[in-house]
């Protein structure tokens, strides 16, 4: 094993399968560059042929990752920040997500959407999503949110190789999270969630920045409340199995989650438990996500996104 | 390439079933036959037999919506039956019955059809840059209406086609109608070929009822693009026939299109325009165009028994389709 | 109409205005006192004020530029710099004199580059709907003239025959993307014949060229005439944001250009200009620093005086959301 930091394990994954596949090419704006350094220094190596960095036009990025992908190659699009997929919505949600089913299966779309997400840099309504639930909504798209660099990179690699499109959100919080990878190469098969910690009493199910949190809280609480964590790791596919396994053990669940409340992928969720894990609840599921309303900027963004506070509430209250 | 007898017989021929097809793609929705809707392409066979026919089968091909691209799809070899059956709902259809309209014939370049006006541009950059990437000298032929010009989705891939000098034609059939709405009321000038400007991209307006003159600029634009010269756009006057959709009104806004102006357009059609050019030149005799136009009829009502006969898809696809595995 | 010797004092003194602002927020990020991004718009200062200071009524829509975050379109609107100082150290604006941002046709700046263009086009048509001889001036950049929105909006407007004038400031730059690699041509005003539409270009670090090309597109849209592109030749002199890279695609950006550039800074070639006219003197320019100078030390000990919100009074959110 070796020592490194989330976003280099990214940079690592874009290195190894731009090196083994000569279809595989990344566009993006200013991707040689880097906006998040995960894309940093790969123009060294592989050229602004397969490193290309576009103009500011987000459908037009979307589209000829996808349209490329139809025709033969594998491209990674970087949208830059989770939100701006919104601008790109007809290329993602009806294009990539569709055009398989839509044509009778004859044409794959193998294409990687990547983009930084998720709140902690109060950088306000517009650069501080993390759009889970609007893509784990629409068939067609699968989603990866990796919470450590192992899972970064093993899940990026899974991503690439894919003949289906692959939404892979890295968390902006989480750029700097060291953690051990190993030395050889190693992928991590989609639709198989992870235990990040074991425990007795309650199942906290997270994804992405969450999970670290949700971590530390459990640390704090370990004297009191005996915490297992699962983090799912793709949400479509989704490994409903392994949390139902957590549960019988469990009998209680909090759901924690950094998308809005609202129709999110902790309803999504919760109502899976419910429909297939009924009988072995004690307690009523607890849910902990974003207020229903924009992410608000500088000193304010706490007040929308879940802090550890909310989530040692919920463990509190699904144990009383 | 200098057009011999053969080809332009071929056209011809091509024209014809283009238009026989359309008829009975709008007798099957009459018939309730045809489930979906459909935007009939007569008026303007010309310009999608015209510009795809003589392409490598690895060209890409993004056909333009009229029609549902039939004109272009069976120039550039295709199956009409596939279209028709995939109209009919039938596992014989090009989606196997699960598109209700839309064709994808990836050995033959056309990677998909989309439902939403616009998507053109951005996809079919796609295509241009993955045609660039093989190095195989493919091009990418991209057609949009006046309707999809409007849309924000031509600047930017314009603009990127250009910046990168991908091989791409992008083909406009300018009808002058988007649904109800005319393009003098959707953009500022006559001539939609004038934006290319704006972005370093050679435009040319043709007459779209004129095939030859359709083929020879579209000719012109796909060298250019072999020769890695990079893309140009081609603006083809063309006129629709119908309503936008079968069935809906035919109305200019809210005022209908009357029947006289419709009678005047239909001076121009390029199917009879075509013929007595052929005739006269003695390319075809009298006889030729009566056997094409039986052998047409033929083949449709053969296509449609096809069709009748095939069955439903077996709804256990479905599952199946949503991802690769 | 020939600018009285008043007014052009006037447009130096908010071109200084502007650059002294934006330095004040440059040097709170380092320091710690500012929070989140901020995009510096030194360099190209002569766009706002030229374009917006004598050209534009009280009751024109304007939708800034986000270099800057806008700073110099407010203070030629007449806006105090209170608010801006104070939101980017993350606090709430106290004893704010003067008319409001949305009373001087201020509606907001998107997080999303490019959608200035079609919410332009909206107030647009209120312009026009309004029947006052209103217009709309969109300050956009070469970035955002990628976007497919621009398309879409001044072509309705060039149909509509919308009162906008739509405002280039080129600086050469989108974020790490240069200009020649982003656009197959090296003017932006080349796309403004393809809408029917006039589209000049103007030397954007000459602040009188700005007005004079924005003034006949003002005149030309206030009289019914339909839309006008202005594109002004300017230039960035910082990093896109603040505290990130100051390159072209991963490389430097050449220190010549820069260089070259400075030599033609807005407010030194204006300066000069209104000494050698006789309309400045020498003592002049050092009062008007000092002043700025003094306003900038006001305006940082003002900031550090306004309140946080309040953490437990989140309700404030609430509130935001819907209108009631």
């Amino acid at each position: 094993m070796k020592q490194t930091i989330y976003l280099m394990a990214i940079r690592e994954a874009l290195d190894e399968e731009l090196q083994r596949d000569d279809k595989v090419f990344i566009l993006g704006e200013d991707v040689q560059q880097g906006t998040f350094g995960t894309t940093t220094g790969l123009v060294d190596k592989f050229g602004p042929e397969r490193i290309m960095d576009t103009p500011l036009a987000e459908t037009a990025v979307a589209g000829a990752a996808i349209g490329a992908a139809q025709a033969g190659f594998r491209p990674v699009a970087d949208m830059m920040f989770g939100d701006f997929m919104y601008i790109a919505g007809d290329e993602i949600m009806l294009k990539a997500a569709k055009w398989r089913f839509l044509h009778g299966g004859k044409v794959n779309v193998p294409v990687v959407i990547m983009a930084a997400v998720g709140g902690g840099m109060k950088l306000g309504a517009e650069h501080s999503m993390i759009p889970e639930a609007m893509i784990m909504h629409t068939p067609g798209l699968k989603l990866a949110v990796p919470s450590t660099p192992y899972d970064a990179k093993g899940l990026l690699k899974t991503a690439i190789r894919d003949d289906n499109p692959v939404v892979f959100f890295y968390h902006k919080g989480l750029l700097g999270l060291p953690g051990e990878i190993p030395e050889d190469e190693y992928l991590i098969p989609f639709g198989q969630a992870d235990v990040k910690r074991e425990g007795s009493d309650v199942t906290v199910v997270a994804t992405s920045a969450m999970v670290q949190q949700s971590l530390a809280v459990a640390e704090q609480i370990k004297d009191k409340v005996s915490v297992e964590i699962v983090d799912p790791r793709t949400l479509e596919p989704f490994d409903l199995d392994t949390i139902i396994e957590s549960v019988k053990k469990t009998g209680r669940v909090v759901i924690v989650d950094e998308d809005t409340k609202r129709c999110g992928i902790t309803a999504e969720i919760g109502m899976q438990i419910m429909e297939n894990g009924f009988d072995y609840l004690d307690a009523p599921i607890q849910r902990v996500a974003a207020a229903n309303m924009p992410i608000a900027a500088g000193f304010m963004e706490e007040h929308v996104l879940p802090q550890p506070k909310n989530i040692a509430g919920a463990i509190e209250a699904v144990m009383a | 390439m200098k057009l011999k007898n053969d080809d332009l017989i071929f056209m011809y021929k091509t024209m014809v079933r283009t238009r026989k097809l359309d008829e009975i793609t709008i007798k099957g929705l009459q018939e309730g036959k045809v489930l979906a809707f459909y935007h009939s392409s007569q008026g303007s066979e010309a310009l999608a037999v015209g510009a795809a026919s003589f392409l490598r089968p690895d060209d890409y091909l993004w056909a333009h919506h009229r029609g549902h691209g039939i004109g272009y799809i069976l120039a550039k070899g295709g199956s009409g039956r596939d279209f028709l059956a995939e109209h009919y709902g039938k596992a014989t259809g090009s989606c196997l019955g699960v598109s209700g309209f839309h064709f994808a014939d990836p050995e033959n370049g056309a990677l998909g059809a989309a439902g939403t006006i616009g998507s053109v541009f951005p996809m079919s950059l796609g295509w241009g840059l993955a045609a660039k990437k093989h190095g195989r000298q493919q091009v990418t032929i991209a057609c949009f209406g006046d309707g999809g010009s409007n849309r924000g989705t031509l600047h930017e891939a314009f603009n990127l086609s250009s910046v990168w000098k991908l091989p791409i034609v992008w083909i406009c059939d300018n009808n002058g109608m988007a649904q109800y709405t005319p393009i003098t009321d959707a953009y500022a000038k006559d001539d939609i070929a004038d934006l290319a400007t704006g972005y370093d991209i050679p435009a040319v307006v043709v007459d779209g009822m004129d095939i030859i003159a359709v083929h020879e600029a579209v000719q012109a634009a796909v060298e250019k693009a072999r020769a890695g010269e990079g893309p140009s756009m081609i603006e083809a006057k063309t006129k629709r026939f119908r309503e936008h959709s079968i069935g809906s009104p035919d109305v200019v806004h809210n005022q209908p299109r009357t029947d006289e102006e419709i009678a005047e357009m239909k001076k121009l059609d390029p199917i009879i325009t075509f013929k007595a050019k052929l005739l006269e030149q003695g390319v075809l005799t009298k006889a030729d165009v009566e056997k094409i136009n039986n052998d047409a009829e033929a083949e449709m009502a053969e296509m449609d028994q096809f069709c009748v006969d095939s069955q439903i898809p077996d709804p256990s696809i479905l599952n199946t389709l949503v991802y690769a595995e | 109409m020939e600018l009285t010797q008043d007014q052009l004092i006037k447009l130096y003194t908010l071109m200084v205005r502007t650059r002294k602002c934006d330095e004040l927020i440059v040097n709170a990020l380092k320091s710690g006192k500012a929070i989140g991004f901020f995009h510096s718009g030194q360099g190209s200062e002569a766009v706002p004020i030229g374009a917006c200071t004598f050209n534009l009524r009280d009751d024109d829509y304007l939708y800034p530029h986000h270099r800057g975050h806008g700073i110099g379109y407010m203070l030629a609107r007449g806006l105090s710099p209170k608010p801006f100082v104070a939101s980017h150290m993350g606090r709430v604006a106290q004893d704010v004199e003067g008319p409001t941002a949305r009373e001087r046709g201020i509606h907001g700046g998107s997080g999303t580059i490019g959608a200035s263009f079609v919410l332009s086009a909206g107030m647009g048509i209120t312009a026009k709907k309004n029947g006052k001889n209103q217009i709309t001036a969109c300050f956009f950049g070469d970035g955002s003239a990628n976007r497919g929105t621009l398309h879409e909006a001044m072509n309705l407007a060039s149909v509509w025959k919308l009162p906008i004038v739509w405002v280039c400031e080129n600086n050469l730059y989108a974020q790490y993307m240069p200009l020649k690699d982003s656009m197959a041509r090296e003017d932006i005003a080349d796309l403004a014949s393809g809408y029917n539409m006039p589209g000049v270009i103007v030397d954007g670090q000459d602040v009188l060229a700005v007005h004079e090309a924005v003034k006949a597109a003002v005149d030309r849209a206030r009289a019914g005439e339909g839309p006008s592109l202005v594109e002004c030749k300017t230039y960035r002199y910082r990093g896109h944001s603040e505290g990130g890279p100051d390159i072209s695609h991963y490389e430097p950006r050449p220190a010549k250009e820069l260089e070259e550039w400075k030599k033609r800074d807005p407010i030194k070639l204006f300066r000069e200009n209104l000494l050698q006219q006789g309309v400045l003197t020498d003592a002049d320019v050092e009062r008007i620093d000092k002043e700025i100078e003094a306003e900038a030390e006001t305006l940082e000990k003002y900031a550090d005086e306004c309140p946080i919100p309040k953490p437990e009074d989140p309700s404030v959110l609430d509130r935001l959301l819907y209108a009631e």
